[in-house]
């Protein structure tokens, strides 16, 4: 392996890491709607997302990625009658956030339900708003407990980006792909490739750690009971 | 999307079990044994076992199919030797690389369990005079037990993970469904029929395990 083939690998990990973070922030901002309609009591809405949660966990991810992305250009097609082409990048990220947000709801709301009632109600009788009373002292206190549940989450994300190789887009996993074919040597560039996967998905957990002992400095029984 | 093209999803089902199955099997065997050197701290195999786990937990499924599939071309003697036999098979490679995967993730799992056991329970086996083979046999039914709530996600994710052999020419129920929707153009039905099929699946382990639950932690559900 030379110094440009090399190169090729660390620029395609800049596209893993840049779809698994935008999809980290696209999938959070999915994961609090899919949290706030499920937590509305018996609504339709409240159902519908319920299902299409249990749904998105039950599919294998790559049949999400192909629905997203092939089901995408089929849909605009029955629609205008005309061939687009969808973009594999945001497909890939429209999937990834829907997957991470099904699973990462359903931490949230279990977060957000373990903070004892009295402390909304404390709130309450302080004369706080729902609204200020959510943002001011359930949320951080929730934030905490979802943290651990978040970050595997995340590194499940992470190790999911490289699905998005099977519709073209040329992260980590597709150029290792590219470089085994056309040397002939796919032992070394996926051995390479999946050294630079370890490595990130170490430094997270490593920094995942690391934020958690922080949020729970105030707090150190807490934080030895969960670690 | 004609009743034939359903037909094929259906013939694609029976790969998909086959792979399922004997990931399962393999993996399960695996782990238990990486669990034993993990928790007897067995030199040279513990730290084995705890590499094996850092790179099948800390990279992508679908890299290590690869890494199975075309890794060992790279390398001569592997294709002059016996082994090539079996590693030029494809649905073998996908085998080996989930059964590493699920050994993985369960031996982690197992380890957990095992774990949790109550101290009690150890030292009543000491004060026994149990020896450690003995000791185990009253611990690992404890564990087994309690291990099968999060047993039945790590098989549900082995399912759900088979879909990935498609990509090294795998004719499973995935790979059926890519076939057909490049003939036909019809994405929407085929990903969605290949989706109801993977959902009924899930959803019948998932029921399954849920019946094996009760009837196993039938001690604690007073």
């Amino acid at each position: 392996m030379n110094t440009l083939q090399l190169q090729l690998l660390l620029d395609a990990s800049k596209v893993t890491l840049g779809l698994a973070l935008v999809s980290l922030f696209v999938g959070l901002l999915l994961a609090i709607l899919f949290c706030a309609a499920e937590m509305q009591k018996k609504s339709l809405i409240s159902k519908a997302v319920s299902l299409l949660v249990t749904v998105l966990r039950g599919l294998p991810e790559i049949l999400v990625v192909f629905f997203v992305f092939y089901g995408g250009t089929h849909f605009l097609f029955l629609l205008t009658n005309e061939f687009y082409n969808i973009s594999p990048f945001w497909s890939g990220v429209l999937a990834l956030s829907l997957i991470f947000a099904a699973y990462a709801s359903q931490t949230l709301r279990a977060a957000i339900q373990s903070v004892p009632a009295g402390q909304q109600q404390a709130a309450q009788a302080l004369g706080m708003g729902p609204l200020r009373c959510f943002l001011r002292i359930v949320l951080p206190q929730a934030w905490r407990l979802a943290l651990p549940g978040l970050g595997n989450q995340w590194m499940v994300l992470l190790k999911d980006t490289a699905l998005v190789s099977l519709i073209g887009v040329t992260d980590l996993m597709k150029q290792a792909d590219l470089l085994s074919g056309s040397t002939y040597k796919p032992f070394t560039f996926l051995i390479v490739a999946a050294g630079i996967y370890l490595f990130i998905t170490v430094l997270s957990q490593w920094l995942l750690k690391h934020i958690e002992r922080y949020l729970n400095r105030s707090n150190p029984i807490d934080s030895e009971v969960t670690q | 999307m004609t009743l034939e093209h359903f037909w094929l999803l259906f013939t694609g089902l029976a790969t998909t079990l086959e792979i399922t199955f004997f990931s399962l099997l393999f993996g399960s065997i695996l782990a238990a044994l990486m669990t034993l050197a993990l928790i007897n701290k067995t030199p040279i195999l513990s730290q084995l076992a705890r590499l094996v786990i850092l790179f099948f937990t800390g990279t992508p499924l679908l890299i290590q199919i690869f890494l199975v599939y075309s890794g060992p071309s790279q390398f001569e003697w592997i294709r002059a030797s016996w082994l090539w036999d079996y590693l030029s098979q494809a649905q073998i490679c996908a085998i080996i690389a989930l059964a590493f995967n699920t050994a993985a993730y369960s031996s982690l799992l197992f380890r957990g369990a095992i774990e949790a056991v109550p101290t009690g329970d150890w030292l009543a086996c000491k004060a026994l005079g149990m020896n450690r083979l003995q000791t185990l046999s009253v611990i690992v039914p404890h564990a087994l037990r309690r291990v099968l709530p999060s047993y039945s996600n790590e098989v549900i994710l082995v399912l759900k993970g088979t879909s990935l052999a498609s990509s090294i020419t795998i004719m499973d129920v995935m790979g059926y469904a890519n076939q057909i929707n490049g003939q036909t153009y019809d994405a929407i039905m085929a990903f969605s029929a290949a989706g109801i099929i993977y959902l009924v699946m899930n959803a019948s382990l998932a029921f399954m395990f849920k019946l094996l639950e009760k009837r196993a932690l039938r001690f604690q559900s007073k």
